[in-house]
């Protein structure tokens, strides 16, 4: 059997080679087709790259969804500037796990979409932030990229057409943070990883002052495949405005977690029913994070009918994020998840904005105190609020993710908050 | 210039402005701790947030600039509410040590609070404790206190440019630390950081539970520790300067000063003063009362006669040197001599090339070469006095106590007038001693070494009989050529603008809080 | 418990449902070793390792790892941005990143000691203070915590017999509890020294010290 597991209802267009060592290899990425597309662009016109790019309706793979093709166009075209590519491989957002898949098993995936995406926006070098963890992935990727340069697809004059593209692999410290895109701008100059005041947006003002598009691991690896086939092609899946495959991530109380890579707008319900083999032990499903920790929480009813695509995890009362599919059975302890989540938050918080530094760690003891039953009811409408002044009012929205899963499990799990208060209020009646 | 409606009133401002400066210009302040006028803004306090129509979100106030068009509300109930709940995050885990806080009465979180805060927090957990850590300097840190505004970093960066600050951990464990036990130890301008922390997080050691500061009066004053001018406030009680703190004037030293000065006000309250005004009579001098030392002065002086010579100061005002060449001229004239220190080297505050701590340490050496006084002796303010010593006519001595002269200083002069406000063992040896006052104590202005003239008041009474130098010398001249004296210190700059062409057409009203250059009269008080 | 046989290596595929190698998995097959003085200089800066020797007064640099440094540096339009990787390089030599350090390597990059302090202080993976041979991070995050990380973060500090950041009485064993490491799906995910350990049960831990005990890896 193939590793990982795997579904045929998924579209392996990025995964296609997980759980084969040879991809990794040059010989192999060759043999897998890798680096056809980054010929064909180089004998585009950027702006024809750009434009391809804008046909598929790829959306940014990091978390906000942004038009890919649009982000690239807001770069200057004669700026005189030396431009920057970072690829954002700070992966950290809880229940993601993707990018390192994609790292580790089809390095030059990445590495050709580093590439035409650099040549599309002018970009002589591109970074590839990998988070420091990710020893053993961002290895990988350092030896494929020297691969590459030996045989010529990266460096100076790339494969005779003039086109100069640096890849650097470079690895952060330990920052959720830094995987916003201000943030890894600022870690990766060697700074304190806090995010920027925006405008300057990075196309006008990024890295070391020049402009800078960010874009995600999975968004980059992408991109070959569009620019072999057609942004036309890869409108063949997914919806109108979530064209395209998306690698789902899924984790938690389900009995095959993992990465599927399926069109955008499939049922949640059958991914995880079907597609990840149903909930462990044969237990009820509780409740659903369909985009990571910073997403609010599903009930199992509202999770009954929502599709995977941008739009509509929104209308079913969420967001998509980067698809991290976090799956919650009947045991799951509701309360204490939530305030692992704040105290992840409270931690990972860079401390600059008020109401992020002091708010998250707010929020945290309140929900470490209810936890302990020594909770009051009025708390549950103090967090709220709280939550509340924690949104909006920041430079960058890690202080807005702490009230997604805090609001929504309170919204829908109110019971199991009102019964650990009670029980506390009998506790220290007895 | 862009053309903007702020909370229904319009404005033009020029373009680029932010939301705040335009705020401000019609007259509201929006609460705000990281931003500040001399630094750059991070816009992380987020209490300046205000509501733009048509932004999805509320704006930073302190980086947002102002567009054509925009319609901003400062106080819309979404602001305020947004503004109070910020505000409630900064309670969360300040101590309210409030009334053991230097900084109570002058503190921005009790401010705003007050102005815009809840009326209870919410927050019923432990709070977080840092404690206390000496910064070295000047410095004490008071983690628990602090709002996270990196003021105090930035300035360290920014404008001292001596980088010794920074932000520690991250979230809600960062705290400003230097590295480790190297402190602030060797700077030289690091006591703004505790000027611009908003709150009781960075005090001075030398102020510490030394004063209220509802309790202290404010004086606009010009430092006197050297001739840079710095513009400064004297903060008075109980008859004593207890700090200095600097005066913003953005021609001058912006919002800054330096340590130097700033902990160079001790002299200002000495006690040993001479209060009464003193006639030698034998060997042994006696207190008498003004009018009587006077009219004896004037006719010992018509007695004597003969040419001057006489010793000035630097830490006179221009009114007083004025008053001083009066009566040098009135008696026959003579030459005038000063002395003052000079440092080895400047100390720059990189941030700002117009401003350092001068060589030259006093405040009005430029006054005295304006009226043609010469400067003598050598670099530590000693020496140079030998003519002056042994003069055998009238000999003036103003200001300069004469420290470092031996006690038969103008043993053989017909007569030795000191006018000053200590004794030494030199002064003991002048026919009369007449007690003036310090620039702390009396009006008056200083020049400063690019020919800025700059007015102080007086923040402190002068002791005993004290009084100023200009009016003492004032009525010597109006006696000796039957002019009319100068009633107010603005008629003794005056008349030293008078005598003095490139400072023609100022005047007191001109001069303002702000002082103005010479031949560049303000139209309007600069205040 | 001690006595169940040991059974997970350490890698997301052993579940005895895959035929792939943990050396495949984990790419070794690829990437067997890597060069001291840092390869290609595209991927110096991703170099660094924590190693279970350390070394806390060993020069900053010299050698392999001063031309390591210096690879790096030609990465980056200006010296402060090789700030992270020297650091990191810094604790591959050393083990920890000491006041000592941070000034060092403030003074090789023309940067101000208390900048690096801030900087070295932002993130988690600079250890501020002496480790362990095997600095041993168990995520306890959503995902793994779903799954049991608190057990399994509560295996390890028995079997250790340490309380969480304390080094074991034989220097062996640092346990702290870690967020998110991203590796969500093979729950609960242990990254311990340069290696991510996966699908970790409680039941795992004790073989899985003795292996690094004896095995050194």
């Amino acid at each position: 059997m193939a590793y990982p597991y795997v579904s045929d209802r998924e579209v392996r267009i990025l995964s296609k080679h997980f759980g084969d060592p040879a991809a990794r290899t040059l010989e192999g990425a060759l043999a897998n087709g890798r680096y056809e597309a980054l010929k064909k662009a180089l004998e585009m016109d950027r702006g024809a790259v750009i434009e391809e790019v804008k046909t598929s309706g790829l959306r940014g793979r990091g978390g906000a969804g942004f038009p890919t093709g649009v982000k690239w166009s807001f770069m200057p075209k004669d700026s005189g500037k030396p431009h920057y590519l970072c690829c954002n491989a700070d992966e950290s957002e809880p229940g993601t796990f993707k990018d390192r898949e994609i790292i580790r098993w089809d390095p030059h995936q990445l590495i050709e979409g580093c590439l035409i995406a650099s040549y599309a926006i002018g970009a002589e070098h591109c970074y590839i932030y990998c988070r420091g963890e990710f020893f053993e992935a961002s290895s990988i990727l350092a030896k494929a990229v020297e691969d590459a340069y030996q045989a010529g697809y990266v460096g100076k004059d790339i494969l005779g057409s003039g086109v100069n593209v640096d890849i650097t692999v470079h690895i952060g410290a330990g920052a959720y943070i830094c995987g916003e895109e201000t943030g890894l701008m600022n870690s990766l100059e060697g700074r304190r990883g806090q995010p920027r005041v925006k405008p300057p947006f990075p196309a006008a003002a990024g890295l070391f002052g020049m402009p800078t598009t960010v874009n995600n691991v999975e968004t980059l690896a992408a991109v070959p495949h569009i620019v072999e086939h057609g942004g036309e092609w890869y409108r063949q899946w997914g919806t109108e405005k979530s064209p395209g495959t998306k690698l789902f991530c899924v984790s938690g109380h389900v009995n095959r977690p993992g990465n599927y890579e399926l069109p955008l707008g499939f049922p949640l319900k059958d991914l995880i029913h079907d597609v990840c083999g149903g909930i462990r032990d044969g237990n009820a499903l509780k409740a659903v994070i369909p985009g990571g920790s910073s997403v609010p929480i599903l009930s199992a009813e509202e999770s009954e009918e929502c599709a995977l695509c941008y739009e509509g995890v929104i209308a079913a009362g969420s967001m998509l994020g980067c698809a991290s599919v976090i799956v919650m059975d009947e045991t799951t302890d509701m309360v204490k998840q939530v305030r692992r989540m704040a105290y992840f938050y409270q931690h990972e918080s860079c401390g600059q904005c008020t109401p992020c530094r002091e708010g998250s760690a707010w929020v945290t003891k309140i929900l470490r105190r209810i936890e302990d039953g020594r909770g009051k009811e009025e708390d549950l409408e103090t967090l709220v609020e709280v939550t509340t002044q924690m949104t909006g009012t920041t430079i960058c929205v890690l202080s807005d993710s702490v009230a997604a899963p805090v609001q929504s499990s309170i919204e829908k799990f109110r019971d199991e908050y009102l019964a650990l208060i009670r029980r506390g209020e009998r506790v220290g009646a007895a | 210039m862009v053309t903007l409606t702020i909370d229904g009133q319009e404005v033009t401002v020029p373009r680029g402005t932010t939301l705040l400066k335009a705020a401000e210009s019609v007259g509201t302040k929006v609460p705000h701790y990281c931003y500040h006028d001399g630094l750059s803004s991070p816009a992380m306090c987020r209490l300046c947030l205000v509501e733009v129509e048509g932004a999805p979100k509320l704006q930073p106030s302190c980086v947002t600039q102002a567009q054509d068009g925009q319609v901003v509300h400062t106080g819309s109930p979404n602001a305020e509410a947004m503004r109070r709940g910020v505000l409630e995050f900064y309670l969360v885990n300040h101590p309210l040590d409030c009334p053991i806080c230097d900084q109570s009465g002058e503190c921005k979180l009790q401010d705003f609070v007050h102005a815009e805060g809840r009326e209870h927090g919410r927050s019923r957990e432990p709070k977080r404790v840092f404690g206390r850590d000496d910064f070295g300097g000047d410095v004490l840190f008071y983690g628990d206190r602090c709002v996270m505004c990196t003021r105090c970093v930035r300035f360290m960066n920014e404008v001292e440019q001596d980088p010794r600050l920074t932000v520690v951990e991250r979230g809600n464990r960062s705290v400003i630390d230097t590295f480790f036990e190297r402190g602030l130890d060797g700077t030289n301008w690091s006591g703004n950081i505790v000027d611009i922390c908003p709150v009781g997080a960075l005090v001075s050691k030398d102020f510490l539970y030394k004063q209220r500061a509802w309790d202290l009066d404010h004086t606009p004053s010009i430092c006197p520790s050297c001739s840079q001018g710095c513009n400064i406030d004297l903060h008075t009680r109980d008859n004593l300067v207890q700090r200095l703190k600097p005066r913003t004037n953005l021609e001058v030293n912006a919002h800054w000063m330096c340590d130097h000065g700033r902990h160079n006000y001790e002299f200002m309250n000495r006690g040993d003063r001479i209060e009464a005004p003193l006639v030698k009579e034998g060997d042994r001098h006696t207190e008498v009362g003004w009018k009587e030392a006077l009219s004896t002065m004037l006719d010992r002086a018509r007695e004597v006669g003969g040419t001057v010579r006489a010793v000035a100061s630097p830490f006179s005002c221009n009114e007083d040197l004025a008053a001083l060449k009066a009566v040098v001229e009135a008696l026959g004239g003579g030459e005038i001599v000063y002395r003052l220190a000079r440092a080895e080297e400047e100390i720059p505050l990189k941030g700002m090339p117009t401003l350092a701590r001068r060589r030259d340490l006093a405040p009005n050496g430029t006054g005295a070469d304006a009226l043609g006084l010469e400067r003598v002796g050598d670099d530590d303010g000693t020496g140079g006095l030998e003519t002056v010593s042994s003069h055998d006519g009238v000999v003036l001595v103003l200001g300069d106590a004469l420290q470092d002269q031996a006690a038969d200083f103008a043993g053989g002069a017909s007569l030795f007038v000191y006018l000053g406000t200590h004794a030494s063992e030199a002064v003991q040896g002048g026919d009369f001693i007449l007690p003036v006052t310090t620039f702390a104590e009396q009006e008056g202005t200083f020049t400063n070494r690019v020919g800025r003239v700059q007015r102080f008041w007086p923040g402190l009474q002068a002791p005993g009989a004290a009084r100023p130098a200009w009016l003492v010398l004032g009525a010597v001249a109006s006696e000796l050529t039957e002019a009319e004296p100068a009633n107010t210190a603005a008629e003794a700059f005056s008349r030293w603008v008078a005598s003095n062409e490139p400072f023609a057409g100022l005047d007191y009203a001109s001069l303002g809080t702000r002082g103005a250059s010479m031949n560049e009269p303000v139209s309007a008080a600069g205040d | 418990m001690s006595d169940t046989p040991f059974k997970n290596p350490g890698f997301a595929g052993n579940t005895g449902e895959f035929d792939l190698t943990e050396d495949q998995v984990r790419g070794r097959d690829f990437v067997p070793s890597r060069p001291l003085e840092g390869g290609h200089p595209s991927g110096t800066a991703s170099y660094p390792y924590m190693l279970p020797e350390k070394h806390p007064d060993a020069p900053l640099f010299e050698g392999a790892y001063q031309e390591r440094f210096e690879k790096l540096l030609t990465r980056y339009p200006d010296r402060r941005a090789a700030l992270l990787p020297t650091l990191a390089l810094a604790q591959e030599v050393r083990g920890h990143v000491s006041p000592e350090t941070m000034d060092e390597v403030g003074k090789l990059l023309e940067l101000p000691d208390a900048y690096v302090r801030g900087v070295a202080t932002f993130y988690t993976m600079y250890n501020k203070a002496p480790v362990g041979r095997y600095l041993v991070q168990v995520c306890t995050n959503i995902s793994c915590n779903l799954c049991g990380a608190d057990e399994v973060l509560a295996a390890f500090l028995r079997a250790t017999d340490t309380e969480m950041g304390e080094t074991s009485a034989d220097g062996n064993f640092t346990i702290v509890e870690a967020e998110c490491l991203a590796a969500c799906g093979f729950p609960t995910c242990v990254q311990i020294n340069s290696r991510y350990y996966e699908n970790v049960t409680p039941r795992d831990v004790p073989g899985l010290l003795e292996r690094l005990r004896e095995k050194g890896e």
